[in-house]
């Protein structure tokens, strides 16, 4: 509640705020070199050629203030000033499902903000992070490579505390106030997101079947493990592949003696006692998996084209709708359906952030708030074009936008609604040990 | 002053190799701290996949080499002469121009457990009512690379062992070996290989360094756990903590084929010691009808196992639902090659940086051989093969390097510069047998008559140089289009090419969407080598018809 009251104190001083409106972009946006330009053009001499010159390279050092001065203006002037903008999106571009939904992004934003949307596709988003701290460290901080970008967990972490993140930017976007109040939207994996990222999509860990082959899949860590002992067949990506991190995190919630201990920094925490447990079933699982536990899958996107090659039997997904959407698409048969663990499993929230040396800041923050308006959240929800839950509070909308939203058919091939049970993500500082030990372990 | 234009030239194709070098070996030993903090080599060696990568590098690295050559030189032995020996050569320039990742994504629709090798078996022949569990692709081992490089590089080795046969009188040493009473097999050992080997040796070693240091085909066809070496130093230079010992791994890398250039000539060294004294033995041999079939099978098998990969590629890009065990899909679609709009602009910047690679370099080479002709400045040809003989990962961690220090990595000429430096070594050493050979009698003859320089080189020699200008450029394009690992480390994940596309795709994207996506990055090449061969069928310059030479040193994508 905290965080909303904030959010609406800020935004009734921006719109009453009696700054003139800036139509030119960040450049221009300064009284001194709307002098030298007027001088230019009065004159016309050589010498204005040395004035212009002059001009940039004084305004150059502004424009930092002038970012910053972007948190505190009216929406009117972030929209007018990213007009004509490039934004640069680092996002996953490993489905194409989510690459056709960012396109239709960038469509519109185009048509009603001026602003272009590079869709810059990454296989991992740490890897940006990491150019991100090169980039810091060899003083790039400003005009760099990324706008946006997609981000959670020990990412947003791993930004977080090195100040790479500009902001916080998220609780001035207008469409901030439509955000659902749940503890997933406020902390990401237990790290407090205070307004540095803003929330765009839902996720859980759930799990595919084919109703033709297994109708009755197993429905708990130990369950499984009995289920491929028996000739069942089952792989999970290598972490750190993102969905087989998640996995060994639920196997990891489910099987350790102390669950309290995942909830705080794993530093603080007898990393050995509480993950003793899961070696112990990993040693088990993995010499009946797909591969042996010697070959992995490269992604849980893989997980579910090999259950459609029937080469195993149960595939993941961090999407409760991905299997309607695959369904749909022809990249599943019919008869699959989706289901969790019954004692529930891992979910989370996943957010888009604005790096600190962002070039086009002001597109970014209309890119990111368009992401959050009811018409962007309502197509990302119908899995005919992606299928990831909202994040929007339906209750706040109107009747119209929620109608956009109750039309959206899942199909019986989805996580069937009311029945998501969600376990809690561990705290950020976990994902990087657990796959550290993975990889002592099993790295060859 | 065109003296000058030479050495610009090769000024700056020089640079690049040299900024690579000093890019890698600077943070290698901790002279870039602020980009390359640490100790690189103690990092490196500390880190528990380190050795597990190298070996299964060397693994796949030198037994794909031996694979390919002891491939070639059985095909070369039963194939050469007899009609199976035309159709090979001419299935071997579409399938060099193929790009490698085009090929490795193909060979895994063909060869997986639920492949279609598996599913025209299925379950007819093998009773699988499912996907056996006895084999996973990629495998653990590595042997599904070392499958996907054999069936790329023997071409390539192939290829260029046929141009020099041809500059070699096969047939009169095999009559003369055949009139003494040697078998087949002992008058191409005895007679032909001695010959032979010398002049493939280059190429033998470019395909060396690149099974030794391959990043693109062992990301879809290596292990993951460990990986490839190379693949293992691309994880730790995404990660600034690690350029330091990235670099350092780069380095090890580089020295480490340089080794392997070693071991190859002290091999060589005591093969050709052993074979001497073999030579004096008298012994003529007996036929060799099993092995000879054996190698007519395997080059039957490894052509058709690269083309038949190619028509999977083509058959899962229009395929809706296609289950296991059906032989062909059930539901077919052309949505996916109609809706796809990142299809549409990934081809869109292939193609510039093709465009623009191949004006470049084709440009490059002519200034350069015209100089070399006109203003006597001397043989450099050891220097164009440079970049194909240092691993890519080498140069590219100090282009990068070098990059991201003076801030110019990301644009679209810096991808191009790099794609030209890997295009310009083919296209001068293709032109260049022209050049040298081309009468200059032609020349003199018009310069008679009154043309001066321009007009010879435009209305003369220009045009009796287009077969081989088309043949460059056609590999000029393949070369630009099969760019993985420049386009990604200094494109800052700005240039989407079908290349970088299809390897970042792989595993995660839909597999219909892939197989688009490598059907396209093949047909470009392939278009303009059909464009090509098309050009020389057509010109009327009988003269310098498709010369064998002008295929040597042809087309690899590296």
């Amino acid at each position: 509640m905290k965080l909303q009251l904030h959010a609406a104190t800020t935004s009734t001083n921006v719109w009453h705020s009696d700054k003139p409106d800036c139509d030119a972009p960040v450049e221009k946006c300064c009284k001194r070199s709307k002098a030298h330009a007027s001088a230019f053009a009065a004159s016309l001499s050589a010498f204005a050629t040395l004035c212009l010159l002059l001009a940039v390279s004084a305004v150059l050092p502004r424009q930092a203030q002038a970012n910053d001065q972007l948190l505190e203006q009216d929406w009117k002037a972030v929209v007018d000033e990213a007009q004509g903008q490039t934004v640069y999106f680092n996002a996953w571009g490993g489905s194409d499902r989510i690459n056709q939904y960012l396109q239709w992004v960038a469509k519109h934003v185009e048509s009603d903000f001026g602003v272009t949307l590079e869709h810059v596709k990454i296989g991992d988003i740490a890897e940006v992070v990491g150019q991100l701290e090169a980039a810091k460290s060899v003083g790039r901080t400003s005009d760099g490579n990324v706008d946006l970008m997609w981000i959670n967990g020990e990412n947003f972490a791993r930004m977080k505390q090195q100040k790479l993140i500009w902001g916080p930017f998220a609780e001035v976007l207008p469409n901030a106030a439509l955000i659902v109040d749940s503890p997933s939207v406020k902390f990401d994996f237990s790290v407090a997101v205070e307004g540095l990222e803003l929330p765009w999509g839902g996720a859980q860990l759930v799990f595919i079947h084919d109703m033709a082959v297994t109708p009755e899949p197993p429905r708990s860590a130990m369950a499984l493990l009995k289920f491929v002992q028996d000739g069942g067949r089952f792989a999970y990506p290598a972490p750190p592949a993102f969905h087989g991190t998640t996995m060994i995190k639920q196997f990891l919630s489910e099987l350790t003696p102390d669950p309290a201990a995942l909830a705080v920094a794993v530093e603080k925490a007898d990393f050995d006692s509480v993950t003793a447990p899961l070696w112990d079933y990993l040693d088990q699982l993995h010499p009946a998996l797909w591969g042996k536990g010697k070959t992995w899958p490269a992604s849980g996107e893989q997980t579910r084209q090999l259950l459609d090659d029937a080469e195993i039997d149960i595939a993941l997904s961090f999407n409760p709708n991905e299997a309607s959407a695959a369904v749909k698409g022809g990249q599943l048969p019919e008869s699959v359906r989706t289901y969790i663990f019954d004692k529930g499993t891992i979910g989370n929230t996943h957010f888009v952030s604005i790096p600190f040396n962002a070039k086009a800041k002001a597109g970014a923050m209309v890119v990111a708030n368009f992401l959050a308006s009811p018409k962007a959240q309502a197509r990302k929800a119908d899995p005919e074009f992606w299928g990831d839950p909202t994040v929007l509070a339906l209750d706040r909308l109107s009747d119209a936008q929620q109608a956009d939203f109750q039309s959206v058919d899942l199909g019986p091939w989805a996580l069937p609604l009311g029945t998501a049970n969600t376990l809690p993500e561990p705290h950020a500082s976990w994902a990087t040990a657990l796959e550290q030990a993975w990889l002592e372990r099993y790295g060859n | 002053m065109g003296r000058y234009f030479g050495y610009l030239i090769l000024g700056l194709f020089s640079l690049p190799l040299v900024a690579g070098l000093a890019g890698t070996l600077l943070p290698a030993l901790g002279g870039m701290p602020e980009l390359a903090p640490g100790n690189g080599l103690s990092i490196l060696l500390l880190d528990p996949r380190f050795l597990p990568a190298l070996m299964l590098t060397l693994k796949t690295g030198l037994v794909a080499t031996i694979l390919v050559l002891l491939l070639t030189l059985a095909i070369l032995v039963s194939v050469h002469g007899t009609r199976l020996w035309r159709w090979v050569l001419g299935m071997l320039p579409p399938l060099l121009s193929v790009p490698h990742a085009a090929i490795a994504v193909g060979l895994v629709f063909l060869i997986a457990p639920s492949g279609w090798l598996v599913r025209l078996l299925s379950p007819a022949f093998t009773g699988w009512q499912r996907p056996p569990l006895d084999w996973v692709i990629p495998d653990a081992g590595g042997w599904s690379l070392i499958l996907g490089l054999v069936i790329k590089e023997t071409p390539f080795l192939l290829l260029a062992a046929s141009a020099q046969l041809a500059t070699l009188n096969v047939d009169a040493a095999l009559r003369i070996g055949r009139t003494l009473g040697y078998a087949p097999a002992r008058c191409w050992s005895r007679l032909i290989l001695p010959l032979l080997y010398p002049r493939i040796r280059l190429t033998l070693f470019i395909i060396l360094a690149f099974n030794l240091s391959v990043v693109d085909m062992a990301l879809l066809l290596g292990p993951g756990n460990p990986p490839t070496f190379s693949v293992f130093l691309m994880s730790l230079v995404n990660d600034p903590g690690s350029r330091a010992a990235a670099s350092a791994g780069a380095l090890l890398l580089g020295i480490g084929v340089g080794f392997a250039f070693v071991l190859v000539i002290v091999l060589e060294k005591l093969i050709s010691a052993v074979a001497g004294y073999r030579r004096q033995s008298g012994h003529r041999g007996r036929g060799f009808g099993f092995w000879r079939t054996l190698a007519c099978f395997s080059a039957v098998l490894l052509l058709g196992l690269g083309f038949v990969s190619l028509l999977m590629l083509a058959l899962w890009s229009v395929a809706r639902r296609w289950r296991f065990p059906n032989a062909l899909p059930t539901e077919w679609t052309q949505r996916h090659w109609l809706n796809h709009a990142s299809l549409y602009e990934a081809s869109l910047s292939t193609l510039s940086f093709a465009l623009a690679t191949v004006l470049l370099s084709v440009l490059a080479a002519v200034c350069w051989l015209e100089c070399e002709r006109k203003h006597g400045l001397p043989n450099v040809d050891w220097l164009w093969y440079v970049p194909l003989l240092i691993p890519q990962i080498t140069l590219l961690f100090g282009w990068q390097a070098a990059a991201l220090y003076f801030s110019f990595d990301g644009s679209w000429l810096t991808v191009v510069f790099a794609h030209w430096v890997y295009a310009v070594p083919y296209v001068v050493l293709i032109l260049a047998v022209a050049w040298r050979e081309l009468d200059p009698a032609w020349n003199h003859a018009a310069a008679v008559l009154g043309a001066g320089y321009w007009r010879r080189l435009w209305q003369v020699r220009l045009p009796m140089l287009m077969v081989p200008l088309s043949q460059a450029a056609a590999v000029a394009l393949a070369v630009s289009v099969a760019q993985y690992l420049p386009t990604l480390l200094l494109g800052a994940g700005r240039h989407q090419t079908l290349a970088i596309e299809l390897v970042t795709s792989f595993g995660g994207v839909d597999r219909r969407v892939i197989a688009v996506l490598a059907v396209m990055q093949s047909a470009l090449p392939l278009l303009a080598f059909s464009l090509a061969l098309f050009f020389s069928n057509r010109s009327s310059f009988g003269v310098m018809k498709s010369s064998r030479q002008h295929l040597a040193t042809r087309e690899r994508a590296l």
